[in-house]
């Protein structure tokens, strides 16, 4: 698979140097071809070509995210994005304080471009599930919280939600997992969807990847104890459709629960809910 | 904010908010520029910011640690929380 690299320059600090030899290593690895960032901020034109043929990656050194926020600005898709300052984190490894990468960064860089190449070679099976095993039928009827201009929907029965704007759909030992309607408004258009791995086992309130706008970048935190058996591979396409559907289509991930009646009592049901988007909506 | 219980149990209870590791920090503000609970505030002098308000921060949330270039913010240990919780639950439930 071909593929476009956009990386940090690498010339504020070392996670920096580390995402610029990504994109090096990924030329020669791959054969992705690399984007200037520097250069594509003065002339998009000088790279149309090459990004409308090839998925877009962008490898961002540290959380200001500027390759990312470059890409989001210019309205660029982003097919898969690696955060270095993560990939330290869960390497162990001590980057040296310096922008010549020494062998723990070099190290580290490698793993990253290996992690990659694996992804981009991998069948889309090995990474999302695409069959659902059950049925899921969408809310039939909702609650309706308004604020000033704004509606915000919530479904009378079947959902519950954690207190950090997360819903679970329980049906038959699994549950569909997506974010309410409140908070895709409150994050706007979501143009990332950073999902967790299939087979994670995730504690209740654990981390279920991530979700970016250009607002924020948003924790998707477990409303249930379980293991991902599904991801879903619309909303990683077409990010936006957890906008468009947020209870429906736009679910995110399928987890097999592993102790629903204990995690229920930590839930809210719609009413709670609606009380708690009432509530913040006019605290915001 | 007024919000006062999470989960039913007291906020001020409850030990979630960031810390600033004041070596790291560059004072960008982008977390102050991000956070909508006002959590953080500037002040004038070396420390330019302050974790002022930590009972408005969200539990759970760690949103403006993800907007930190120098990677300056941390939370506390989530499951630690969270039994935190559970366990002030069940003592209330059994008052």
């Amino acid at each position: 698979m071909n593929s476009a690299i956009l990386s940090c320059t690498g010339l504020d600090k070392p996670e920096g140097s580390v995402a610029r030899e990504v994109a090096i290593r990924m030329a020669s690895a791959a054969g992705s071809e690399i984007i200037c960032p520097v250069l594509l901020n003065r002339s998009l034109a000088r790279y149309k070509k090459v990004l409308a043929e090839n998925p877009l990656i962008v490898v961002d050194g540290c959380s200001t995210r500027c390759a990312s926020k470059l890409a989001e600005s210019l309205d660029l898709k982003i097919d898969r994005k690696v955060l270095v300052a993560d990939g330290l984190k869960s390497s162990g490894l001590t980057l040296e304080p310096t922008l010549n990468l020494g062998a723990n960064g070099l190290a580290l860089a490698q793993t990253i471009v290996d992690g990659l190449v694996q992804s981009l070679t991998a069948p889309v099976s090995a990474v999302l599930s695409t069959a659902q095993s059950t049925e899921f039928p969408p809310p039939r009827e909702y609650l309706v919280v308004t604020h000033d201009k704004f509606e915000f929907r919530i479904p009378t029965a079947d959902y519950w939600f954690n207190e950090n704007d997360v819903w679970v759909r329980p049906l038959g030992g699994v549950a569909r997992v997506g974010i309410s309607d409140y908070m895709q408004q409150s994050l706007t258009d979501i143009n990332f969807v950073d999902a967790p791995a299939m087979d994670l086992t995730v504690e209740q309130f654990g981390e279920l990847g991530t979700l970016e706008s250009s607002k924020a970048v948003f924790e998707v935190v477990a409303p249930v104890a379980g293991t991902v058996v599904a991801v879903n591979p619309e909303v990683i396409s077409n990010p936006t459709l957890i906008n468009e559907d947020p209870y429906g289509k736009g679910w995110i991930v399928e987890l097999k629960l592993g102790n629903w009646p204990e995690d229920r009592e930590l839930l809210l049901n719609s009413d709670a809910y609606a009380r708690s988007v009432k509530h913040k909506a006019e605290e915001a | 904010m007024s919000e006062a219980t999470f989960m039913g149990v007291a906020r001020d209870k409850i030990t979630w908010h960031p810390t600033i590791d004041y070596d790291k920090c560059n004072f960008c503000m982008e977390c102050a520029t991000f956070c909508p609970h006002r959590v953080f505030e500037q002040r004038e002098g070396d420390r330019r910011l302050v974790v002022a308000n930590p009972n408005n921060c969200v539990v759970f949330c760690r949103a403006c640690s993800k907007t930190c270039g120098p990677d300056a913010l941390s939370f506390p240990d989530k499951p630690a929380t969270i039994a935190q919780i559970k366990a002030i639950r069940e003592q209330e439930s059994v008052q």
